[in-house]
């Protein structure tokens, strides 16, 4: 054999086959049996022996994942995975509060032309068959263009569970409660809720798919959903609130309705939500048309618009919705979110005591003068100016002044400090800074390893073993328990997750917060899963750079309403030798080698990332780390919230030109390429417009997209009615208000209508 | 029918060839999964350990190179490629990422120190310490494709053919490339007298 790398190559065959080296080499070459030689002896080359507590810990952290993966992997398809992890934003459970106002400016004419218009067909709605103490008055029925269910129904008969958190119930025929999970079905004539922190989602075999937010009850009266015929879903809602995907039918006598206690309230439309409250019931349209019956008056609904039902009173006229979410600037009876002005009064929500500075989310509607009014304002973020974090060792304790990780912290009487913290621990510090630089830390708590809290729905206890918003939870006789915790209480739960994934509780008390901390392997990161938690975030969410999947990380955030967890920050903690720190404050001065910032004097390299264009007097957060000495070498220096917020609001357009778009509220925009236009714009279509503002307030017209083509401008709005109206018979058509009841002449014009389509 | 698990089947790892691991790890046994782990994880360790040179890195991308398995193996065809190449060549790539993001940085540590047992007869220990830089060493000095091929073909024992997979290359060039990568880290230990 002439060629030497094939030569080389078959002897190398015969070593691997296990003969000696020196018969294999015996008669070669001096220079072949060299690079003989210098392969057995890489082979011979001793390996380092692997640390068994990382062998162990990493086959453990494999096998945990590989059950979350087989969880994932019933689920059919990717949309549906990735709908575990979406930001909680993207599906907002809020109710929205909706009255009267510039609804009044949509009179019955202009209704009965939009129906006449309409692709769908009208159809009475007779009584759902509801075998209940009580049967649900309104009615919402819907047709529309196509959702996307990735869970389908196994026949048209049933109904199978999806995204299912939290705690979830479904009611037999003899009216047992039991648990339930995904995947199970459920056929008319029985009930589902949900607990508090929990949510679940109703997917129909012909697409169609009703998802319920926490503290829901619904129940199914009639389902027959044909993919292709006649479809009939008609569900009742007894409480909270649920969202609607209606799939496209083309069968006129296709029905897709939802009852609810209070009025009467019939709807059609695309997408559509349905909120029950003792107060009243709500419908919100996010596409298409709704029309909303009740005491034989209808109002109909179109994208962008809401309107109520109050015990005992016909549908409000329709309104325009506003919603959004940015910093808090102001706080009192007039609230300012993002750069816009809202009113508030007793009947507002507000969820999570947000304060100046902090970020939320705000829904509400525009009443008659324009007005602005929040029916919900829920915190998202609290604010991070001039608070800071930071992990690293103990170094001094004194009665005033700690010293951790080489840097001084105050101390005083306010300071929460878990018990028992000693020089040399591994602690996590939060807290502000003064305005002279100095830190006050408001918690000094022991960073175990492994350690993790977080606020669930209880639903189940089983012996030792709890199951706590869908995690397991051990108990043992060191587990504190508050007396009288049962299921669907809600609950925030301590510990530590085990060598062999335990999470073993050390303490489990009920609780108003909605917090949660806890370290974990990272599974995924689209969607985020930790440790086989589901984990949404948002652009709010601070990840450190670099984090891949199988890395362990610190995961802190909220649970939200509807049992997802909102994360606030992802900390990479395999770098455990590394002490992070990161505070957000104003930009004291600049310099080549050093800023301050907030007081704080912060080293910057070359190394270091720096948002262009920041100057003295900017927010920003800096990122970095605490050096032995104390210093913050920063690695990051970011502009903070460089926006207030954004906000939508839906309009109807007055006007349009090559130059601008004037909007019915006054509002004129200008059509320089600025702002980002979707869809066709006329005179009456509805646009949704979305406006941010930036740090000065300055407010820019982003978007606007349109939603809905009115067939022609409304009439002016009534004056100062403030949005309680209560003669609103006067502007409806007659029709409207003829028919005896719910579900029958809803509007007279309904056959006509369905003859013309 | 569902298909059983090891355990239901009243089945030991020991008992099955390779092939039906990984066909019941696609399934989702996690048994089979964590079998699959005990099967390999040395020997990539090692691989890794060699390119690397520094045995927290190794452990650490080790664990990741499990984690990434988990993700791609529902698409794994057993047709295509060899396991052992398929989950090599997540290591490489790997690795490929990883001096990606540390390209700027020292590119290949040398402080063996860390490479070595700490347990054991202390003048063994001295003889591996010395053994292990001097690999790297060697290492150190050729290039990356002759490095990979060594690293798989002698540190981690892959076959010629299962070393071509992995990179992606023929198997005449996996021989070239085997044969210089010898006889450049010959002369370089040789200089060092480590193999004389």
């Amino acid at each position: 054999m002439n060629d030497p790398f094939d030569s080389l190559q078959e002897q190398l065959t015969h070593l691997e086959a296990g003969e000696p080296l020196e018969t294999v080499g015996a008669d070669l070459p001096e220079a072949e049996a060299g690079l003989l030689q210098m392969a057995a002896a890489l082979r011979a080359v001793p390996a380092p022996e692997r640390s068994l507590n990382t062998v162990s810990t990493q086959r453990m952290e494999l096998i945990r994942a590989a059950k979350s993966f087989k969880i994932l992997n019933t689920l059919p398809n990717t949309d549906e995975v990735r709908r575990l992890g979406q930001p909680a934003r993207a599906q907002s459970w809020w109710p929205l509060a909706l009255a009267g106002g510039v609804a009044a400016m949509f009179a019955c004419a202009l209704v009965v032309a939009a129906l006449a218009g309409a692709v769908w067909l009208w159809r009475s709605s007779p009584q759902p068959s509801v075998a209940q103490p009580h049967s649900p008055a309104a009615t919402a029925v819907a047709q529309a263009s196509p959702a996307t269910v990735a869970l389908a129904a196994p026949d048209p008969q049933h109904a199978v569970l999806a995204e299912a958190r939290g705690l979830v119930e479904i009611q037999s025929s003899d009216g047992a409660w039991a648990a339930a999970d995904a995947g199970q079905t459920l056929a008319a004539g029985q009930r589902v809720r949900t607990g508090a922190l929990s949510g679940v989602s109703l997917a129909f075999y012909d697409g169609s798919l009703a998802r319920l937010g926490p503290n829901a009850e619904v129940s199914v009266d009639s389902l027959d959903a044909q993919k292709t015929g006649s479809r009939v879903i008609l569900l009742s809602q007894w409480s909270g609130d649920s969202k609607h995907d209606v799939a496209h039918s083309d069968d006129p006598a296709s029905r897709y309705e939802v009852a609810t206690p209070s009025g009467v309230g019939s709807a059609k439309g695309t997408s559509f939500r349905v909120s029950v409250t003792v107060l009243l019931v709500r419908f919100d349209v996010d596409e298409g048309v709704v029309a909303v019956t009740h005491l034989n008056v209808t109002v109909i609904v179109v994208a962008g618009q809401t309107t109520i039902v109050p015990p005992g009173e016909a549908p409000q006229e329709p309104v325009f919705h506003i919603s959004g979410e940015g910093e808090v600037t102001a706080i009192g009876d007039i609230w300012r979110i993002g750069g816009q002005t809202f009113l508030t009064n007793s009947s507002t929500v507000v969820v999570g005591d947000p304060q100046v500075g902090d970020w939320v989310a705000v829904e509400g509607r525009i009443l008659s003068d324009g007005t602005r009014f929040a029916d919900r304002i829920t915190l998202l973020h609290h604010s991070t100016e001039n608070q800071f974090s930071f992990t690293g060792t103990v170094e001094v304790i004194s009665g005033t002044q700690w010293t951790i990780a080489g840097r001084v912290v105050r101390v005083d009487d306010l300071t929460k400090i878990d018990e028992g913290i000693a020089v040399g621990d591994q602690v996590e510090v939060q807290g502000g800074i003064a305005q002279d630089g100095t830190w006050w830390a408001s918690s000094i708590t022991r960073t175990a390893a492994n350690g993790f809290e977080f606020t669930g729905v209880v639903q189940s206890i089983i012996s030792d073993t709890w199951t706590i918003s869908g995690i397991s939870v051990t108990v043992n006789v060191s587990t504190t328990i508050e007396a009288g915790i049962v299921v669907s209480d809600v609950v925030h739960v301590e510990g530590e997750i085990l060598d062999d994934g335990t999470w073993l509780a050390t303490s489990i008390q009920k609780t108003a917060e909605n917090t949660f901390d806890f370290t974990g392997v990272v599974i995924s990161m689209d969607p985020w899963i930790v440790d086989g938690v589901p984990i949404s975030v948002t652009e709010q969410t601070t990840i450190d750079e670099g984090i891949d999947i199988g890395n362990r990380v610190r995961v802190a955030g909220r649970v939200l309403a509807d049992g997802t967890w909102l994360a606030e920050s992802i900390t990479q903690l395999d770098e455990g030798k590394r002490h992070h720190v990161e505070f957000t404050a104003r930009v004291e001065s600049i310099g080549p080698a050093f800023w301050v910032v907030g007081g704080v004097p912060v080293s910057v390299t070359e190394q270091t990332k720096i948002d262009n264009g920041i100057e003295v007097g900017d927010l920003v957060t800096v990122k970095g780390n605490l050096l032995p000495d104390g210093t913050v070498v920063a690695k990051k220096i970011r502009l903070a919230s460089p926006t207030q917020g954004c906000v939508e609001t839906s309009v109807v357009v007055q006007t349009i030109n090559a130059d601008q778009i004037v909007l019915l509220n006054g509002q004129t925009i200008p059509l320089d390429g600025k702002a980002k236009v979707k869809g066709k714009v006329n005179v009456a279509s509805i646009v949704i417009v979305l406006a941010c503002a930036d740090a000065d307030g300055n407010i820019t017209i982003v978007s606007i997209t349109v939603v809905y083509q009115l067939d022609a401008l409304p009439p002016p709005p009534p004056q100062d009615n403030g949005g309680q109206d209560k003669d609103k018979d006067k502007d409806k058509h007659p029709d409207c208000k003829e028919g005896p009841g719910r579900g029958e002449g809803l509007c007279k014009h309904d056959d006509d209508d369905d003859d013309d389509d | 029918m569902r298909e059983l698990s090891l355990t239901q089947r009243g089945l030991g790892m020991a008992d099955l060839p390779r092939p039906d691991l990984v066909t019941l790890a696609q399934g989702g046994d996690v048994q089979a999964i964590g079998a699959l782990y005990d099967q390999h994880h040395q020997a990539l360790f090692r691989y890794i350990w060699a390119r690397v040179g520094e045995r927290q890195t190794a452990e650490e991308l080790t664990g990741d190179v499990f984690m990434r398995m988990l993700a791609a193996l529902p698409r794994y065809r057993p047709s295509v490629v060899p396991f052992r190449a398929w989950l090599f060549r997540i290591a490489h790539n790997l690795l490929v990422d990883h001096y990606r993001k540390e390209s700027g940085r020292v590119a290949l540590s040398l402080q063996s120190a860390e490479g070595v047992s700490d347990e054991g007869d202390p003048v063994f220990l001295v003889e591996q310490k010395l053994t292990v830089e001097r690999v790297h060493q060697a290492l150190a000095v050729v290039d990356e494709p002759q490095r990979s091929v060594i690293a798989l073909r002698f540190l981690s024992g892959l076959s010629l053919e299962e070393t071509a997979a992995v990179l992606d290359k023929s198997e005449s060039a996996v021989k070239a490339l085997q044969h210089r990568g010898l006889a450049t880290m010959r002369r370089a230990l040789a200089h060092e007298k480590v193999l004389s």
